[in-house]
């Protein structure tokens, strides 16, 4: 059983942060709220997103798990205004999603779960550095590497206490770097990794300007990049593997 | 088996120069491939070495161009290597594998390295077979908004985890350029050394299944046994039988007695019908329970060619009771039925939108010859008259009605007597149809070979241009039109008693046949204009010429014979059209048809 009421742009942003790395997923309907987990098809980046029942107008569900074509939930969830609230209801029976929006019905045919890859185990990690800062920074970071290289470095200068953002290109490079004043938090930790600009743009995409991110960096190993939306009552958490430095 | 063991393999094989060692090589791979996973293994290695991804029988494709792949390798490249780098290497190289060969891939780590898993996803270990069959099944898969990104992904992934050996069969692979000199007849050879089963029975296995794969994994579970258990599935195509050139004379010759069919200017299609639902493409699973419904229609490539010709699905709709395949030819038919050229069924064919609106432009109708299978039964092995009997069956709702009422049946007729083949070539050409389709009426259906079974009247290769000496009028519709043309060549020797500004003395001229045929109506409507004027005399329905008009005549053969004054006769003598730049002065002589007949 599932039946929700929820504004679109709650929807909207859960929905955009999983489909900027996979086209299907899983979607764990719980008692508490709902709950995904993907992995790209390279295994390099995942996402685990979670979304309170308290996120919700209303909210109704006993632990069901669907498949869904996430451009296919988006394209109808985008019919609504920002203000519009959207009502999502599973017929148990047919295994289809009936939507509606102001008077708008559209059923939507599911996915069977299995046919969808299966979702990844979430790497254990401790990461000794921490940085926390405004969503537009890391826009402004990302932006910056892309117009020079296809990789990005991300650290910690231990000594000097400040993270900073690298990128060489053939001819150009960008550097980066913001202090303690510039950020709202950091944790100092030995911290290098070089990871792939395709995925951290898509991710990147996400990512609103005006969000509180977290970034948990270590040495050549993965970035665990985690936000709240939905006035905290949602939660993205990326992970990104590194690529294998040569130098 | 590991995917860089198969890239081993793959190049001993390609620096294989002797035909039989490769197939021992292709056996022992294939041996070795037996992963104890029910044959799946087996079922890859034997396409992979093909170049194959998915069995020929399938209409799936990965669908991924060649700058979709030069982009995946250059993400698996390393930092700061573009898509236009990769391309500029192949134009260096040559050739995608060894373009693919020369970076040094496995820099993105993966997620499952830090998991406390293994590190498989890093770097060149433990790729395996299975693991890029997978992989590859999901691209193919991959479609809607975004497809191309994720199938970029998907291959990135792959070759992230790709040797340099691993990346070179890989990426070949995937652009369908293995070409590791492995055919379709040494994997026939290998399959049956490895699995010490007759290679006749592979063959057969290969002609139902149409799937290489499928026949190394049976015959390594299953064995001979298994492979003659092997059928044909109503919704899976079957290679058709091709034929090949022949002329009357030689079918008669070779057979006591010929099957004679109509050749349509159509194009070949092979329909598969089964109201309990037909065999689909399984990984389609999803799109096909709603739309494979119980007809499919494929073409000579074996293409799924439904959506574009629904006429023919209307047909199977509404004349077909039971399960068959039925191969036959879609002809393009104006809006009085008539044939129209071949190029016109081919827009049809490739038009994947506006089907209706195409339809409007160019009907099509089904014709068919022959029954594959038949109410649960193969009957590839039974022989041609048999099979048509039992078209015959499927197609006939009414069992009072005549064959030549039974709609979209084509005709086979078996006759020893060229005449009669003459008129059934007669009416074929009067409807608008190409010629003859010769056939033994007691051969079997061979897939995909094009043999002596079944001839196609071989295209005139030399015509002659003959004098016109000679017409009758017409019967019936026919009797205000001149036809049945008396042909004449010029004696050589008379050339010389030619008197100037004459053309040529009726006596030096020598009858060689009649051509009756390959003219329509509106053809001898003309021609009666044309020839009326040079009646000399008449006698009865005959009518005698002056020369003045010169056909260009096609035939099959020269022989001797008493009929005609030259001593020769045309056989299946065919109109090809006026000669109106010659004039009998220019006619051919019989020194000609001595040379032509050799």
């Amino acid at each position: 059983m599932f039946k929700a009421i929820v504004s679109a742009e709650t929807l909207t942003s859960a929905l955009d942060s999983v489909s900027v790395l996979v086209d299907e997923c899983k979607i764990h309907l719980e008692e508490e709220g709902l709950e995904i987990r993907a992995v790209d098809p390279a295994n390099v980046g995942m996402v685990d997103l979670s979304l309170e029942a308290a996120a919700f107008e209303s909210y109704e569900a006993d632990g069901g798990l669907i498949g869904v074509d996430l451009s296919r939930l988006e394209d109808i969830a985008g019919m609504a205004d920002s203000g519009q609230l959207i009502q999502l209801e599973l017929d148990e029976e047919t295994r289809k999603l009936h939507i509606q929006i102001d008077g708008l019905e559209y059923t939507l045919a599911l996915i069977d779960p299995d046919s969808i890859r299966q979702e990844p185990d979430i790497p254990e990690l401790d990461l000794p550095a921490r940085v926390v800062l405004e969503g537009k920074d890391v826009n402004r970071s990302v932006t910056a590497a892309d117009m020079v290289s296809d990789h990005i470095a991300l650290g910690v200068d231990e000594g000097e206490e400040f993270f900073y953002v690298d990128a060489e290109g053939d001819t150009d490079d960008v550097h980066l770097e913001l202090t303690r004043e510039d950020l709202i938090d950091l944790q100092v930790g030995p911290a290098h990794s070089l990871f792939s600009l395709d995925y951290l743009k898509d991710m990147n995409k996400a990512i609103p300007g005006d969000a509180e991110v977290t970034l948990d960096l270590g040495e050549e190993f993965p970035v665990k990049i985690y936000f709240g939306f939905a006035e905290g009552l949602g939660q993205v958490t990326y992970m990104l593997a590194p690529r294998i430095q040569s130098d | 088996m590991e995917f860089a063991t198969f890239a081993d393999r793959a190049a001993a094989i390609e620096a294989e120069p002797a035909d039989l060692e490769t197939v021992a090589r292709v056996a022992t791979l294939l041996e070795d491939a037996a992963d104890g996973d029910g044959g799946r293994t087996v079922a890859v290695v034997a396409r992979y070495v093909q170049g194959r991804v998915f069995p020929a029988w399938t209409s799936r494709t990965l669908d991924i161009g060649p700058s979709a792949c030069y982009e995946a390798i250059a993400r698996a490249a390393g930092t700061n290597v573009s898509p236009d780098d990769v391309e500029d290497r192949l134009a260096e190289v040559g050739e995608i594998g060894d373009v693919a060969a020369s970076y040094d891939f496995g820099g993105q780590r993966g997620l499952s390295a830090f998991a406390g898993g293994d590190d498989s996803a890093n770097g060149g270990g433990g790729l395996t077979v299975p693991e890029v069959d997978e992989a590859l099944y999901e691209l193919a898969a991959a479609e809607g908004s975004g497809s191309q990104d994720r199938k970029v992904d998907l291959l990135f992934g792959l070759f992230n985890r790709c040797s340099s050996d691993e990346a070179r069969y890989l990426a070949r692979l995937v652009l369908s350029e293995m070409r590791i000199g492995v055919g379709e007849g040494t994997v026939r050879n290998a399959i049956g050394e490895a699995f010490d089963v007759p290679v006749e029975r592979v063959e057969r296995a290969l002609q139902v299944s149409n799937d290489y794969g499928e026949v190394a994994r049976v015959a390594r579970e299953d064995g001979r046994e298994g492979l003659d258990a092997m059928t044909l599935e109503v919704g899976r195509p079957v290679q058709a039988m091709l034929a090949q050139a022949g002329t009357v004379t030689g079918a008669l010759e070779d057979w006591d007695e010929a099957g004679v069919e109509w050749k349509y200017d159509g194009a070949r299609v092979q329909l598969h019908y089964d109201p309990g639902g037909v065999a689909i493409d399984g990984a389609d699973a999803t799109v096909a329970a709603d739309d494979a419904g119980e007809i499919r229609v494929f073409s000579r490539n074996m293409e799924d060619v439904t959506d574009a010709l629904p006429e023919v699905v209307e047909f199977a709709d509404e004349h077909l009771a039971e399960p068959a395949i039925l191969d036959g030819e879609v002809v393009a038919v104006d809006d009085d039925g008539e044939p129209l050229p071949f190029q016109e069924v081919l827009k049809r064919f490739r038009r994947k939108h506006d089907v209706a609106k195409a339809r409007e432009d160019v009907a099509v109708r089904p014709v068919f010859f022959d029954c594959l299978h038949a109410d649960g039964e193969d009957l590839l092995e039974e022989p041609l008259t048999t099979r048509h009997e039992r078209l015959e069956a499927v197609l006939r709702e009414d069992s009072e009605r005549e064959p030549d009422e039974v709609e979209g049946l084509s005709l086979l007729w078996r006759t020893d007597d060229p005449d009669e083949i003459e008129r059934i070539d007669a009416d074929a050409l009067e409807a608008g149809h190409e010629g003859l389709m010769l056939k033994d009426p007691d051969s079997t259906y061979s897939p995909g070979r094009r043999g002596k079974h079944w001839r196609k009247r071989k295209p005139d290769v030399e015509t002659l241009d003959c004098v016109v000496t000679g017409a009758e009028w017409g019967e019936g519709r026919r009797a205000t039109f001149l036809g049945t043309f008396e042909l004449s060549v010029r004696d050589g020797d008379g050339e010389k008693r030619r008197s100037a500004g004459s053309a040529v003395e009726p006596r030096n001229l020598e009858t060689v046949g009649k051509v009756a045929t390959g003219i329509t109506d509106e053809k001898l409507a003309e021609l009666t204009e044309l020839l009326e004027p040079h009646v000399a005399s008449e006698d009865g329905t005959r009518v005698e010429l002056e020369p003045a008009v010169v056909f260009e005549v096609g035939y099959e053969e020269i022989q001797t014979s008493p009929t005609y004054s030259s001593g020769y006769a045309l056989r299946f003598p065919r109109f090809v059209g006026v000669r109106s730049d010659k004039d009998p002065a220019d006619a051919d002589t019989v020194e000609r048809l001595e040379r032509l007949r050799g």
